[in-house]
This record gives C-alpha cells, sequence and structure tokens, in this order.
C-alpha cells in the first residue's frame, strides 16, 4: 500500500503534452540551454557571484571585473 | 504490487488512434484566418482526402507542406483534397510560416483541440489519406522523404480505384 501511494505523489509531478500542444515547449527561450551569448554570460558572473574562481574562469577576486 | 500495475496502466493514457479502416470523423472546422467559413469533412466523399496536422513549429512540416502543395496541384484535378489542420498557438504564427511556404489547399484551425482527439494524433506532422468514401486506407505519422514517396504511391492507387 505504501508503494502506491508513492507511485501515485510521483504521478502527480508528471503531465503529459500531447504532441500537437508543444507549441509553447517549441519556443526558443524554452530551451534547455542558454544561448551562446547567455552561456558565456553566465559562465563568467557564475564565479564572481559564488567569490571564487571556478575551472571555466580566469582567477579574480569576485569583483566580476575581470 | 498489483495495484501499482493497475495505477502504471492508467497513467500511461491508453487510447486507441484513429487507424486505417476507420471512418473520417464527421466534424466541421473554421477556416484558417476566416473562423465564419466552416469546412466540413463529411462534404469530401467522393474525392481522395489528406488531412495533415501541421504547425508552424513543427520542423518536418517545412518539407512536408511543400509537397503537400505539389500534390494538390498535380492531383486536385482528378479528385486529390488536401486539409490542413492547424496546431498553433496563434494565428499569426501560422500566418507567418505560411508567408515562407505557401500553400493553397484548404486550412483549418483546431483551436479547442476538437480534431486532434477525434483523430488521436500521436506525432507531428500525422496525416490520414482517406479514399472516395471518407474510409482512412493509410496513416503518416512524421515525415521523411520515403514517407512522402509513399504517400504519392498511396494517393495514385486511391485516385485509381473505382467510384
Amino acid at each position: 500500500m505504501k508503494r502506491t501511494w508513492i507511485a501515485f505523489l510521483l504521478l502527480g509531478g508528471c503531465v503529459h503534452v500531447a504532441p500537437y500542444d508543444r507549441g509553447y515547449l517549441a519556443r526558443p527561450d524554452m530551451a534547455l540551454d542558454a544561448g551562446l551569448g547567455t552561456a558565456r554570460a553566465l559562465e563568467k558572473i557564475h564565479p564572481s557571484k559564488e567569490a571564487a574562481s571556478g575551472g571555466a574562469s580566469v582567477g579574480g577576486g569576485g569583483c566580476g571585473c575581470n | 504490487m498489483r495495484a501499482l500495475a493497475f495505477l502504471l496502466v492508467f497513467a500511461s493514457g491508453g487510447a486507441w488512434a484513429l487507424e486505417s479502416g476507420a471512418p473520417l470523423p464527421p466534424l466541421s472546422a473554421p477556416a484558417l484566418g476566416d473562423p465564419a467559413h466552416k469546412v466540413a469533412f463529411g462534404d469530401t466523399k467522393g474525392s481522395v482526402v489528406y488531412v495533415d496536422f501541421w504547425a508552424s513549429w513543427c520542423a518536418p512540416c517545412r518539407q512536408s507542406m511543400p509537397l503537400l502543395q505539389s500534390l494538390q496541384q498535380r492531383y486536385g484535378a482528378r479528385g486529390l483534397r488536401v486539409i490542413g489542420v492547424n496546431k498553433d498557438v496563434s494565428v499569426a504564427d501560422a500566418h507567418r510560416f505560411l508567408r515562407t511556404v505557401p500553400v493553397d489547399f484548404t486550412l483549418v484551425q483546431d483551436a479547442g483541440d476538437a480534431l486532434a482527439h477525434a483523430f488521436d494524433v500521436k506525432a507531428m506532422p500525422s496525416g490520414y489519406l482517406a479514399d472516395r468514401h471518407g474510409v482512412v486506407r493509410f496513416v503518416h505519422r512524421g515525415f521523411t522523404a520515403e514517407s512522402g514517396a509513399a504517400l504519392e504511391r498511396e494517393i495514385l492507387s486511391l485516385l485509381d480505384e473505382t467510384r
């Protein structure tokens, strides 16, 4: 019975979008990956906001100006 | 465990798609961009009808729509009637698409999804080819160059059938 309830809870988060209703999902701004420019900006800002230089960034003190 | 199995069966949303041998649903739909003008699927008997569900966001539709236009132009006089059912959220998107891929066959809109439900559309694009008696004979889901060639052969075979 417990398993059934767990399945109920998990299925509650699933929504089937019909193939013909995927107009909104097909919009470029719904893509999981950001565009090239946005991705580069995020890559630059992220280490600064985290106050550390990440693997994708040059060294910096967290000011975001490097 | 049995309850779980039941649950999964129902959660999968099992539906029966419109397949070969079923009659075209006797529905009507407003013309694209002209909602006052209704197109009735029941009025198409005597013609070989291809009902195609398409949308501007559907990438294969960029290939299928020009082919359907060409088929309509070549076989319209022999009794082929192509009806395109648009599934765009906004009619403006459909018109923007049609400016780059112009077609002159019948286009209808399906804002309430009544047609998509009746045909139980499983993929985009989906096409249903019905004979002169209004019975669906071939169903196409998705579009490739091969399925386009197959569609032309099927249309020709249905046009050649005795009335």
